[in-house]
Order: C-alpha cells, then structure tokens, then sequence
C-alpha cells in the first residue's frame, strides 16, 4: 500500500506530494503517537505500524 | 505484590517508615505518575545500559548525508544545513499526557549519538552489547558504514593530528585525565539573559542577524581593506546562524501540526483534546517568539536545550529555572489565574522529567565515571537577584515541591543560599534533603561571587547571574560570562601527583614514564625534598591537561562549529563569530580535581611516618607500595592511622592548605585561549569508583582496587574521627574564595536524628556553622545503611531510592556495586 | 588461606584483591580464582571470615548514633 493510501498519512498543504505518516506506538513503558515527513508515492513499509484511527 | 502491600499502606505510615518514594507515588498526579514512569532511564546501570534502550541511527544518517553533500562549505554552515536537515527530517513523538514535547532522539527510548565527535566513541558504540536497534545485523552494518566514512574526520580525530604526540599519548592514556577536548562532549552555559530577560525569541534574533548581514554587506560592498576581510567568513557564520533557527521554528511547528492531527483524527478524550490544541498554540508560539504563559516559557526553554544537545552531546545542563521562569509562573498562577498551581506543578514536574529522559551515548569511562546518569544536570535555585536582593520565590518552592513528587536523579538541584533566605524555602531545601533525594546541594553565595569576582573578574552584577556550568563551577548568564565550552577534558586525576613523586614519575599501573623525573624518593632527605617533587609533578599534570583543552577549544570553530549555539549567544550574534571563539568571552576556565584528598593524606603520613618519626625508611614504604600491601597489614594500617584530613589536625590540614595554594600559585600561571585563570577545583563524580583500579597503592593505606575518597574535600569514608564539627572546621581553613574555584563537601546525616521539628532546627543550626566558616559547598545523604543494604537485596523494590554520589544524584539501585559500598561506608554524622 | 566456599586453598595473594570494606579496618573483599566467590577476608590473620553476597557486609559504620537518636515526635 502507498502512504497516499493510508488514513494515517496526512499530505502537506503546500506540498501535497510529501505529507506527515502517523504511528501510534506502545512500548514497555509508554504509549505515543510519532510522525516523520514520507513521499506519497511511496510504500509503506512491512515494519510500520498501520494503525486504525 | 510490593507495590499492591504499598498502596494499602497510608501516606502517614509510610512517612513513619520514612519511605519517602511510595508517599511521591500517592502524592503526584496521575499524569506525573504516568509520565515517570514512562521514562526509558538513558543512565548507565553500572556501567551498562538498561535493556530495550537503544543507540538511534536515523540522526547520524541524516546528519552525514546533507554534511557529506556540502563538503565545500566552511563549518559553521555546513553544520547548520546537515542539523537543519535532522530538523526538517527526523521522526519526532509526543507521550500520552505531555504537555511538554522535544526529544534528542526519534523515539523515548533512544540514545543520542553524536557521530562527529570522536572515533574512538564510535568504535565503542560499534561493539557496545545490547545497544543496536532491530533487526541487529541491519544496524551493525549501518553503524560500521558510517564509522568508515568519519574514521579520521571526526574533532577529535583532528585535535589529536595537530596535538603534540607525547601530550596525546599520556592523555590518552587515561591514567592522568578524562573527558574529550571537543564541544561534541563538551557543554555550554546558555545565554538566558539574552533569550529570557530581554524577551527574544528565534524571529527576534533573526531581525537581528539580518541587520548585522545588512550592516557587513554595506561595508563589503565598499572601500576594500583589511578591516572588511574576516567579515567574509562572519557573513557566512550569520548565514548558518539564520537557517538553523528558521530551521527550529519549523521543527516546533512540526510538533504543533502533529498536536493538532492527534486531536482531530485520534483523540476522543475532551480534556485531552483541549490540551494537545494547548500544545499546538504552545508549539506555534515558541521558540519563533518569547513565552507569553508558564507552559510556552518551560517550551522555549526545554527547545533551546534539546536543540543545542541534537548540535552537540552537551554533558552538563546550567540553567536557573526558577528565576528565568518566574515573570510566566507569576503572571500565569498569581496575577491573572490562568492556571492553579497545582496545574503549574504539574508543568514543572514534567519539565524536570523531560529532562531526566535526555541521554546520549557515551564511552565506558564516562559511564563509569558518572554511574546512573548521562550528565550532571545540576539546576541552580535561589540566590540572589542582580541588585543583591533574594531572589528566591514562589517557583523556587515548586521546584523543590515538584522534586519531591517525581524524585528523578537528574536534574538535581543546588541551592544558592544566603543570609537572608526565609525559613519557608530553608525548610522546602530540607525537605527535600530528608526526603533522601541527597539534593539540593547548599551554596554559599556571598562566597562564590566573590569567588567569581576574584578568579574571573566577572563583575558584580554578572556575577550575581550565576549557574552552575557543569557539577559545582560557578558561571553567569551574560554576554560576556557565559561559557560555550567546558570539556571535561580539563579533569585531573590528582591522586597521580602524589604517586609520580614517589616513583620518579613512573607510573606503575599503565607501565610507562608520565610525569618528569623529580627524583629517587629514597633518596630525598626529608618532606621539602618530596612535597617539591609533588609541586613538579602536579604542574607538569595540569599543564597536560590544560594544553589539550585550550587546544581544543581554539581549533573548534574549524574543527567542529556551533551555529544554534551561536544563535542564541548575544556576543556571537553581534560579532559573526562562532560562539566558541574565545573573542568575547571574558573566560570562565577550571580544573576538575578528581582524587584530591589523597594527597594532603599521602604527603601526611609520609612526613609523620618517614621523616618525622622514622618509623619506616622511604624503601620500605616504596616496596610495601609497589607490592599492594601484600602481607603487610599492620605497616598499612599504621599508615591508615597516620594524621588524616577532616578531623580538624593542623598536622595534615596544613599541608592540605600548603598544596591548595602551590596549585592556586600557578593557576595564575597558565592561561586559558581568552587569556583568564584556571583555578583547581576539587570534586569527584564517581571517578573515585572508575579510577580505582588506575591509581596505584598510597601512603594514605589504599591498596590498588580500592575506591578512592568520595569527593572534593571530603575526608575518606570512616577517616573522620571526630564528629562533624571537625570536619568543618578543617574544611573551613580553606579560603574558599582564593584557594580554588569551589570545593565539594559531601556529608551523610542520619534520617532518624533529622526528623520532625528537632531535625530541621538541628540542621539548620548545622548550616549556620557551615556558612558562618565560610564553606561554599555542602550536599548530603540522608539515608540509612538498611535501606541500603535492602535495595542492594532488592532492587525491584527500592528503584526510586536516590542517593547523593559526588556532584550529582543517582537512583541507588543504578550504581555498581562497588559504588554503592563506597556510599555505604561513608561516615553518618550526628549533628 | 582456604575458600569457605570451595576449599581452594593457597597463600593469600592468590586470592584475586576487589576492594577494602574499609580502609581503616582490615577487612577487604577478594575473590577466589577457583570458585569465584567474593570473601571478606581478615588481611592480618589472612583467613576468610565470610563469603559476601549482595547486601551482606561485615562492615558498615556510622557514627553510632543509628537507632540511638531521640526520637523527635
């Protein structure tokens, strides 16, 4: 699936082609939402954590 | 099953059984309970990481693309396009429940590595156990890839090609010192006065630099001269300066964008949604502009920190939170409500929380050095403000409150304290003392800024700002005093001297010559021979040192570079210069003395032994020395008994006082690159545990293996005989105001005698004594050996215990054994 | 001296030296090359009083004044 796919990718205003992916994560000691910049058009890859909102 | 059988337990029964951790547990909010424990601790546990905690490896890749990509730029801004690309690019996290955001790594558990720092690091990170990020063989080949493409480039690497060979062999030898001469590991003071009291924020300071571009480009478009030649290379500093703060603003703005995604998108909780909108504001508002509301000056702040830490490892945190941010918690809790305090100590707790969760990685000697902690943040509270007047007030009080209820073992806290601080903050000060967090530290505060007036020339009012720029050292917050590097490279093993005048400068456990050669000490006729060759001994070892740091500090502008740093320093702003460069700067250098004591001890019982006596010939005793003792107890312990510091002896305090003034002589005598003093400063960390097994056998009774004395000035652990006064007394020969910078006092109070009223009149009669003889230094434990020895049984069940180690606190259960005996075996006072 | 633990048994020095309990006292911990145990051992009579765990020590001083202070409520 490519991050323009996910309801968990949120393009850039002003550059719809690169945009924030959010993950929720819960590790051992605490829960949290991380982002980093991605292309659109890009796959997602296996090690994400595609989560539902 | 513990913490169930606590939570039945009473807040007032628990405070019987003084166990001051299970009561914070109760007490905090359920959000300060969250997020401590959501803490992944970044400190060494004995020298080792904590499983699950891991080096990250997306900053250095990102950070060695763009500065590879722009190899043809001067320093500064090749540095700021590859930090503002980690900016742009890293993954960023908030926590559930924070209201405060910013990290040095892309997820909370995650390690800072500073890969341009030094080789040597990275080859250690190469082969650290448990430390690599799944799946391992990935990161392996990663972390190998990119040690290849720094080996050789990184500022240490450059410092030790340009270092005289035989000053870079005996340092690194780590027999004499420790730390690495380079701001990669190094730490700077933050000019607040610039960033908080004249109220600017990142777009300030850009209309700033635009005016200082406008002003250099009129006059390099002109009349062409010498005088318009280094403003080239300044052009392009303010350039970096520039695109690493927009580069800030957006990396807050990030933040906010991923504030207000959570709160449309994902968060169904109201109150939750409301403050993650809180923190998109917070975000949007700061670093661009000054705080406007408690919660965005904390913001401002914590940014500024996390930001010069992603540029550089920063192993120290100078701060005075509750000075520079009392005009909000004023304005937000007492003049317009618009936050109860209780609101207000949820914020400051989790202040100090994000800050304890900061950690980078660091080598195993640091790690040893400072067991449980990735640095000694230590926050300077109290004092006095500019025009001499207490400066202490409602925040200073919910600071120590907070401290309370979080019991984090970094920041840990230093009083400035001074004769007119009321009796409701003294008794915050010993509450958090009894509560056994071993902090706040008491400092006199008359004495240390007469201290910085007298080695510095800071003036009085800079003086007045002052901070503590790593563990004890005094520094201001100025333009002109406030220090962008300290490497703690200029960290002397003291206890060395003692032992090269005794060897002929030949040192026996790493097997080579170090010091000069001052002589067969079988041969000296009598105690002025041997101290003479002490005296040569300790100026050749911190001339070494010395050298090595001023070095590095000159050649770090081209070695390394500091644009956010230069950013955020008014000189540097104004000048085009790096804020490293010495020009500016008025100098604010001191030599660390780990190991100290045991030379005043040494020099002691070899007078009274050997020369006075006679009991021993000088070849008797460097035989017994270069055996370890071995079958010969009873010589030792007839040494061990030999006149010993602390005890208020002027046998041995004199010659304590004759060696504290030979190094304070020639501390004038070397020069730090802004032309200022190095005075010696003694103190230990818990260097007196890493070099254990690196300092040899000593007149003082010590076997090689055997922990040194536990700091500063400090008498060796069960060698004070004589009850706290003496120890004061002793202590209070020293002028501590022209002996040496500061001198750390560590002191351990029985937790039984200091309860309820009586304690607190008793100790604080205690600290009357202390300042009345002109101390500058107090910090104390005040926990018993059975809770200790329990939490040496049970770990699992005492992880809040927190203990005072040397110029900083740990969790008691994060510290090597070894360490955890020396704390134990030091002497319990009753006051 | 002879390992409580093991019965090894060597002259002192084999015995590898960790760290003194105190340095005023002649008590000091040392490990046994054969078994690994940690002993305090009496470094005057040279023999092994006991073999240390965690949280056990034969030493561990304070003032005296531990268990003696007034209470004060």
């Amino acid at each position: 699936m490519k991050y323009k796919e996910s309801k968990n990718f949120f393009p850039y205003p002003e550059n719809p082609q690169r945009g924030d992916y959010v993950e929720r994560v819960v590790d051992p000691r605490q829960a949290y939402y991380k982002v980093k910049p991605v292309n659109a058009e890009d796959e997602i890859p296996e090690s994400a954590s595609e989560f539902q909102k | 099953m513990a913490q169930a059988a606590k939570i039945q337990e009473s807040i007032e029964d628990l405070e019987k059984k003084q166990e001051w951790w299970w009561i914070a547990e109760k007490k905090r909010s359920k959000r300060l309970d969250y997020l401590r424990k959501a803490v992944w601790k970044k400190g060494a546990i004995g020298g080792n990481y904590a499983p699950g905690v891991k080096v990250d490896l997306e900053i250095p890749v990102l950070f060695t693309q763009m500065y590879n990509w722009w190899k043809f730029d001067p320093p500064m801004l090749r540095r700021a396009k590859a930090n503002a690309h980690i900016l742009d690019n890293m993954t960023i996290f908030i926590t559930d429940h924070a209201q405060l955001v910013g990290y040095v790594g892309t997820t909370p558990n995650t390690l800072l590595w500073r890969i341009d720092g030094a080789s040597m690091v990275n080859e250690e990170l190469y082969n650290e156990p448990g430390v690599m990020p799944e799946p391992e063989q990935a990161s392996l080949k990663k972390v190998a890839d990119l040690n290849a493409a720094w080996a050789g480039q990184t500022a240490v690497d450059k410092v030790a090609r340009i270092l005289d060979p035989e000053d870079a062999v005996k340092f690194l030898s780590g027999a004499i010192g420790w730390g690495a001469p380079t701001s990669a590991y190094g730490y700077s003071g933050k000019d607040y006065e610039f960033l908080f009291a004249q109220r600017n924020g990142f777009l300030d300071i850009i209309e700033k630099i635009d005016e200082a571009i406008e002003k250099a480009e009129d006059r390099t478009m002109g009349a062409p001269g010498p005088d318009i030649l280094p403003l080239y290379e300044r052009l392009q500093n303010w350039d970096a300066m520039k695109m690493i703060l927009e580069a800030s603003i957006r990396y807050a703005n990030r933040y906010a964008r991923l504030a207000r995604i959570i709160a449309e998108n994902y968060e169904t909780d109201p109150t939750r949604k409301e403050e993650l909108i809180r923190l998109a504001e917070t975000c949007e508002h700061v670093p661009a502009h000054a705080p406007r509301s408690l919660q965005e000056s904390l913001q401002y702040d914590h940014f500024v920190q996390v930001l010069a830490r992603i540029e550089a490892l920063e192993g120290a945190w100078p701060a005075r939170p509750d000075y520079y941010h009392w005009p909000m918690y004023h304005k937000d809790v007492n003049v317009e409500k618009n936050i109860t305090r209780e609101e207000a100590l949820d914020l400051v707790g989790e202040f100090m929380i994000r800050a304890y969760e900061v950690g980078g990685f660091g080598p195993r000697w640091a790690r040893e050095g400072l067991q449980g902690i990735t640095g000694t943040w230590v926050w300077t509270l109290g004092g006095v403000n500019k025009d001499g007047t207490d400066a202490c007030n409602d925040l200073t009080v919910a600071f120590l409150q907070a401290a309370r209820m979080v019991r984090v073992a970094n920041p840990t806290f230093a009083f400035r304290w001074h004769p007119k601080v009321a009796d409701d903050v003294m008794r915050e000060v010993f509450e958090c003392i009894r509560h056994g967090l071993g902090y706040p530290s008491i400092r006199n505060d008359p004495v240390l800024i007469q201290n910085a007036m007298h080695w510095h020339g800071h003036p009085l009012e800079e003086a007045r700002t002052w901070v503590h720029q790593a563990c004890m050292s005094p520094c201001p917050t100025t333009k002109h005093g406030v220090q962008p590097m300290r490497m703690a490279s200029a960290t002397a093993n003291c206890a060395k001297m003692v032992e090269y005048a005794l060897h002929n400068g030949y040192d026996f456990v790493v097997q080579m010559q170090m010091g000069p050669k001052t002589g067969d000490a079988a041969k000296f006729k009598d105690f002025e021979e041997f101290f003479a060759a002490w005296v040569k001994q300790m100026e050749w070892l911190t001339n070494t040192l010395v050298r090595t740091v001023n070095l590095g500090r000159y050649k770090d502008p081209e070695f390394f570079g500091r644009p956010f740093l230069s950013a955020t320093y008014e000189r540097a702003v104004e000048s085009g210069l790096d804020a490293v460069s010495p020009v500016g700067e008025r100098g604010n250098c001191w030599i660390t003395g780990f190991t100290w004591v045991e030379n005043a001890d040494s020099l002691a019982a070899v007078k009274k032994l050997v020369f006075d006596d006679k009991k021993y010939t000088m070849a008797e005793l460097l035989d017994a020395l270069r055996t370890n003792w071995e079958g010969r107890e009873d010589m030792r312990l007839d040494f061990v008994k030999a006149p010993k510091w602390g005890n208020d002896d002027d046998y041995v305090d004199d010659i304590m006082l004759r060696c504290l003034r030979e190094v304070a002589r020639h501390s004038r005598e070397i020069q730090c690159p802004c032309g200022n003093t190095w005075p010696l400063l003694p103190e230990n960390v818990s260097g007196n545990i890493h070099y254990s097994s690196i300092v040899g056998a000593l007149p003082n009774g010590r076997r090689l293996g055997d922990a040194l004395y536990d700091g500063g000035i400090s008498p060796g652990p069960g060698l004070d005989k004589k009850g706290p006064t003496a120890v004061l007394k002793s202590c209070g020969k020293i002028d501590h105001v022209g002996d040496g910078r500061a001198f750390l006092l560590n002191q351990r109070l029985s937790p039984t005698q200091l309860a309820g009223e009586k304690g607190y009149q008793l100790w604080k009669a205690y600290i009357k004594t202390w300042a009345d003889l002109g101390l500058d230094h107090v910090q104390f434990n005040m926990v018993s050996d059975e809770t200790l020895r329990a939490a040496q049984r049970d770990p699992e069940k005492y992880q809040e215990v927190i203990v005072r180690v040397a110029g900083y606190s740990a969790h008691f259960v994060d510290i090597s054994r070894k360490t955890q005996d020396n704390i134990i075996q030091r002497t319990i006072q009753g006051i | 001296m002879k390992c409580t633990e093991c019965s090894f048994e060597a002259p002192v020095a084999k015995f590898r030296y960790l760290y003194n309990a105190r340095i005023d006292a002649s008590i000091a911990l040392r490990q046994c090359p054969q078994c690994q145990a940690w002993l305090a051992v009496d470094e005057l009579s040279g023999s092994v009083k006991q073999k240390v765990g965690p949280g056990e020590a034969p030493w561990g001083k304070s003032a005296g004044i531990e268990g003696l202070a007034e209470d004060a409520r």
